[in-house]
């Protein structure tokens, strides 16, 4: 009889355990909720993204505006492998107090000896000899130079060799050592060393009156 | 189920060793002073941090700066940043040895499991205090240090299924506070690496408490010697500065702080996504060691594979070190010679072990019946002391 009762006790308590700790578990789990809300960044990209999604994509949603910006006139770029660097502003509202935050994009602007097909230039419709790269490196978003002397990219850049027909300025990153081609007549860019998964992202640019003016950077990559 | 799991927990819970306290006869040797040194170094670490936040300035203005003003300007400054970064440096040489050690001799083994696994955890927990640590100088090292770890997360979401959920952005963003590295990534790597060592501390302090266990046992000869080399070394080898962090600039080649830069030469080696995934498996593999190594003794000769695979690995992140501090990769090259090289050295671990055990059954079927169990028993037991 005793044993009998002890069991009926041990299954109430049993019982009342649960019935307890449910209510328990819910205002525990309505008080760490919101906690949750401290990782996500008190930045956000804005446009391009759908608010309150968790999290902003950081490969889609970079917003690729900005000022137009004049980087260079026609005749300073003139001789084949010259070079011009620049850097290009992209402006993204956010919630900060002032409403906006400008990020940079360093660019480098290229005169190729021959034409190739760049998505930048009339969106690849017509052919170019001048390209302009994003700097920002597509593996892991170091920002990497153009080495006009490939000599250079053998001794600094992991003793990459490149193969005769590609022996001119190359894109050399000085992370992991990925190395471009500019030049690429089918792919300005393609990778040729290194572990990049991609070409270099590109600017889109207008020739106007002999200028060289960029308005809009390929969306993606890390600022 | 749960009875077993928490039998399981509560004896492992017991055996608890976290700073080789429990190996008090053996301190002739100074491999078993290692969690001792582990304990001590941290404390130095604690205590410097805390003085070094009474200058130090959060912001991506005023970080370098207030830095190179505790550096030059405020008495013994330069003491106190030499005590924190070389005594960091101490705990994760003697926290990797310690490793390196309780892996050859299989103190991992059972009863010791749960030690292991919260001394692996503790190491990684280490390194990450260690990369959000550097990057509060906002030098170039440390900022592109940073943007490199946390670009890796983001390839995660080239994963089939979970990359769906944006989970390697999740990561990046929640320790990037916001879209690029800036001011929200400063105030969340100072909150990290502060928060982590004072949590870890918190739990340490209850599990002296509640083990009563003594909690220092460095004789003053020991101490004095740690202490005299912090000093020393912070004197000889002042802390480094470097330059001012440059988002526009990236300086070759790119390094980080010691224990990372093998990781480095290995993600030079793979393609993104796994160089995100490699080490991710390897802190996996030495979590599940004890339960993936079933062999019966902890001698290194006793269990061949896991001996051959511990070697490799230690050969591995000295070579890789030595490669990118010479900026040594051929891209096109490299990766095929260690991949063959790697698939060689297991199949000789694998075939060592064969042999082993061939030759283990062989003994035994020539033993009388009853002897081999006592000796499998006995042998345990005196074999750990060498
Ligand atoms: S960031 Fe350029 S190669 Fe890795």
């Amino acid at each position: 009889m005793a044993e009998e009762q002890k069991a009926k006790d041990v299954n109430r308590r049993t019982f009342l355990q649960v019935v307890a700790s449910i209510p328990a578990l819910g205002a525990l789990a309505a008080f760490a909720a919101p906690l949750l809300r401290y990782l996500k960044p008190n930045l956000d990209p804005g446009l391009g993204v759908p608010q309150g999604r968790f999290p902003p994509d950081l490969i889609e949603g970079d917003l690729p505006r900005g000022e137009p910006l004049p980087i260079a006139r026609v005749e300073e770029l003139s001789e084949p492998w010259s070079s011009k660097f620049f850097v290009f502003t992209q402006k993204y509202p956010q919630y900060t107090p002032e409403q906006a935050r400008a990020f940079t994009v360093p660019g480098v602007a290229i005169k190729l000896p021959w034409k190739v097909r760049f998505p930048g230039y009339r969106e690849g419709k017509e052919p170019t000899d001048i390209v302009v790269f994003s700097r920002i490196c597509p593996h892991l978003g170091c920002i990497f130079n153009y080495v006009p002397d490939w000599r250079e990219i053998t001794a600094g850049y992991g003793g990459y060799m490149p193969p005769p027909e590609r022996r001119h300025g190359l894109l050399g990153c000085p992370c992991h050592l990925s190395i471009y081609d500019p030049a690429d007549r089918d792919l300005p860019g393609r990778v040729l060393s290194g572990p990049a998964p991609r070409p270099p992202r590109y600017f889109v640019y207008e020739v106007r009156n002999e200028v060289i003016v960029v308005t809009a950077v390929e969306p993606g990559g890390i600022a | 189920m749960w009875e077993r799991l928490r039998e399981w927990f509560s004896e492992r819970k017991q055996k608890l060793d976290l700073f080789d306290e429990t190996n008090v006869e053996r301190y002739d040797n100074p491999l078993y002073l290692l969690g001792q040194i582990v304990y001590f170094s941290w404390i130095v670490v604690i205590a410097s941090g805390v003085l070094l936040m009474i200058w130090y300035e959060p912001t991506t203005h005023g970080a370098y700066n207030s830095i190179l003003r505790i550096q030059h300007e405020i008495p013994l400054g330069w003491l106190i940043r030499g005590m924190h970064k070389y005594g960091a440096d101490m705990l994760i040489i003697a926290i990797t040895l310690r490793i390196y050690r309780m892996y050859f001799l299989g103190e991992y083994k059972r009863p010791n499991e749960l030690s292991w696994m919260i001394l692996f955890g503790s190491l990684v927990l280490a390194m990450i205090s260690g990369l959000t640590g550097y990057l509060l100088i906002w030098n170039q090292r440390a900022f592109w240090a940073a943007k490199v770890v946390l670009t890796v997360a983001v390839y995660l979401d080239q994963l089939p299924l979970i990359g769906q959920t944006r989970f390697g952005s999740a990561i990046a963003f929640a320790f990037l506070g916001g879209p690029a590295e800036g001011q929200g990534t400063l105030t969340r790597f100072y909150a990290i690496h502060f928060g982590i060592s004072v949590l870890l501390l918190i739990l340490v302090e209850l599990y002296f408490l509640f083990t009563r266990r003594k909690r220092f046992n460095l004789s003053p000869t020991a101490l004095v010697i740690l202490l005299v080399m912090l000093v020393v070394t912070s004197w000889i080898f002042p802390a480094e500065m470097g330059r001012r962090a440059d988002p526009n600039r990236t300086p070759l080649p790119i390094l980080s702080d010691w224990y990372f830069l093998a990781l480095y030469q290995y993600v030079k080696y793979t393609p993104p996504l796994w160089a995100g995934l490699g080490p991710g498996l390897l802190i996996a593999y030495g979590m599940l060691v004890p339960f993936l190594d079933r062999s019966k003794g902890r001698r290194p000769s006793e269990r061949p594979f896991f001996t051959v695979v511990g070697i490799m690995a230690l050969t591995y992140f000295l070579v890789f070190t030595a490669l990118i501090l010479f900026n040594i990769a051929v891209i096109g090259r490299d990766p095929h010679i260690v991949l063959v090289l790697t698939a060689l050295t297991l199949t000789l671990g694998f075939v060592l072990e064969v042999r082993y055990r061939r030759k283990v059954r062989a003994a035994e079927a020539a033993m009388p019946r009853p002897a081999p169990r006592a000796a499998v028993a006995a042998r345990p037991a005196p074999s750990s002391g060498a």
